[in-house]
């Protein structure tokens, strides 16, 4: 059954090299001196229509930099950061990510949601699952020619090599956010936005994605969402979303205060 | 045994019907993968059922059915989605509503036309009695929907398993939702004429539940489902053909790819 897949692959595959290839992200002037994230007075609300989830925040995300965004529940940390991934509209005030207007398509900015669910039965290992990451380098009607290397690179980093051909929904919370980080690193993200990428980890998934995350020669930037306080002196900066909007701190000032 | 299978082959009409019942099982087998991974087996039932007064309707005007059944499953999609774009429309209750407008309007119009013809081959399908210009049409419509798929396989899959990172890398999950949608609609037309209004949904849904028990990745899946469509789709073709009047061809076709998925259903346990 799997030559006559692949015989079958091959010549459907020759049809499809007939159709033009269309990128999805639409090419948008970047400028790379500019700050990641540049905001002015920005609002916006979880859902269109209802009430603000917070307003009037400015504050700047430097190039290379590691960002805690903090703050209660319902504060509007994930909203944030749905409106730099342009998942979600701003509502008011100017914002720019990597010098242009937010919006999807843009392969140099990863997005890991709260509580990725993928718990429901797919036929999906997750070697495909990470390798999804490379969609961003191909466009409509594409093969998926390249990648391999990277994502063997990024499932040994994780510490994922050997569950590479388990289906996906068999993985445990942990398991699957380290995916989710391999796969914004086959993307090759510079702006990795991550809501509370340590909420389901324990102590050894932890350290892997910390040493991912902080790694001294890193090029992206990370801004993520957390509720931890112990470990917020590893960071360059800590941006405190409350009610009466947003507190900006250093690292290490944020831990001794 | 051998003129268990030589006699049934050796008639024409029989290998019209087999040609037709595989390239339309095919298709519909692997579009169905998408429609039971999405779980959309509902709005694949109301598509289906709803080619009825387009059916009926082409009949009356004197056009090819064909046309009559794509315009109405499209009518059905369309006005789902147009309903349902309030917020305070569920998408379920609007499928619901437009499934019973749309088989009411069918029944009336058949009671229109005073004494309809064929009954039981508009509902349950005759597919022993497809001609030439029907196996062009069935065959036509299966190779665009193999095509179509093959050819956003990666962002169907994808949109499926992820709709928020296809929609972060630009891949337009909805767009993509309406593209299934549509191609729901040719499937259901290249099913009508085997397996009527009814029933046709079978062929979306069986093959492709057993491809899913069965398959480790999405294509691996749609090979299962095909696999199942094949010999479901044969076995009961077979049987009708053997037994004669008591078991129609449709609902023989069913039936025998409800064998396989019985089957799946008790072999596989899932980790």
């Amino acid at each position: 059954m799997n030559a006559a897949g692949r015989w079958i692959g091959q010549l459907s595959g020759m049809a499809l090299r007939l159709l033009p290839t269309l990128p999805y992200a639409r090419p948008a002037p970047e400028d790379s001196a500019a700050p990641v994230v540049e905001a002015r007075e920005l609002g916006a609300s979880a859902r269109p229509g209802s009430p603000a989830a917070f307003s009037g925040v400015s504050f700047t995300v430097r190039r290379g930099t590691r960002v805690a965004l903090t703050g209660p529940n319902g504060s509007g940390k994930s909203t944030l950061l749905r409106v730099l991934a342009g998942l979600a509209p701003a509502t008011r005030g100017e914002i720019a990510v990597l010098g242009a207007r937010p919006r999807t398509g843009r392969p140099k900015v990863a997005f890991l949601s709260q509580r990725p669910d993928f718990t429901a039965p797919f036929p999906m290992s997750l070697r495909r699952l990470v390798r999804t990451g490379t969609y961003a380098h191909h466009g409509w009607f594409e093969e998926c020619h390249h990648g391999d290397e990277a994502v063997d690179r990024a499932l040994a980093m994780m510490g994922l090599s050997e569950l590479a051909e388990r289906q996906v929904h068999t993985l445990s919370g942990g398991q699957l956010q380290r995916a989710l980080l391999a796969r914004a690193a086959v993307q090759g993200a510079e702006l990795l936005l991550l809501d509370e990428p340590y909420a389901a980890l324990d102590d050894a998934s932890r350290s892997l994605v910390d040493a991912h995350l902080f790694s001294p020669d890193a090029a992206f930037t990370v801004l993520m969402a957390t509720h931890e306080t112990t470990g917020l002196p590893r960071f360059n900066q800590v941006l405190e979303l409350g009610r009466d909007g947003l507190s900006v701190r250093d690292g290490k000032e944020a831990h001794g205060g | 045994m051998a003129d268990f299978l030589l006699q049934p082959l050796s008639e024409d009409f029989f290998l019209r019907a087999l040609a037709g019942v595989l390239l339309a099982g095919s298709a519909c087998a692997c579009l169905g993968v998408y429609v039971v991974l999405r779980r959309m087996a509902f709005v694949s039932t109301a598509l289906t059922h709803s080619i009825l007064p387009g059916v009926v309707a082409a009949v009356m005007l004197g056009v090819s059915p064909y046309l009559g059944a794509l315009g109405a499953a499209l009518l059905t999609a369309g006005g789902a989605a147009w309903l349902a774009s309030r917020r305070e429309v569920s998408e379920d209750s609007a499928i619901g509503v437009m499934l019973s407008v749309m088989l009411a309007a069918g029944v009336a119009l058949m009671m229109q036309t005073g004494a309809w013809r064929d009954f039981g081959g508009l509902l349950f399908g005759s597919v022993v009695s497809i001609g030439p210009e029907d196996l062009a049409a069935i065959g036509a419509t299966s190779v665009v929907l193999l095509l179509s798929l093959r050819a956003l396989h990666k962002e169907l899959e994808l949109a499926s398993f992820d709709p928020e990172y296809a929609a972060l890398l630009g891949a337009r999950p909805a767009l993509l939702r309406a593209a299934l949608l549509v191609l729901v609609a040719l499937g259901a037309v290249s099913c009508v004429r085997l397996l009527g209004a009814l029933l046709t949904t079978a062929l979306l849904v069986m093959p492709a539940a057993t491809g899913v028990l069965l398959g480790r990745s999405v294509a691996g899946a749609m090979g299962w489902a095909v696999a199942c469509a094949a010999g479901g789709g044969a076995a009961g073709l077979l049987l009708s053909y053997h037994v004669d009047a008591s078991v129609p061809s449709g609902a023989g076709i069913v039936l025998g790819c409800a064998v396989p998925y019985l089957a799946a259903r008790l072999i596989v346990r899932r980790a």
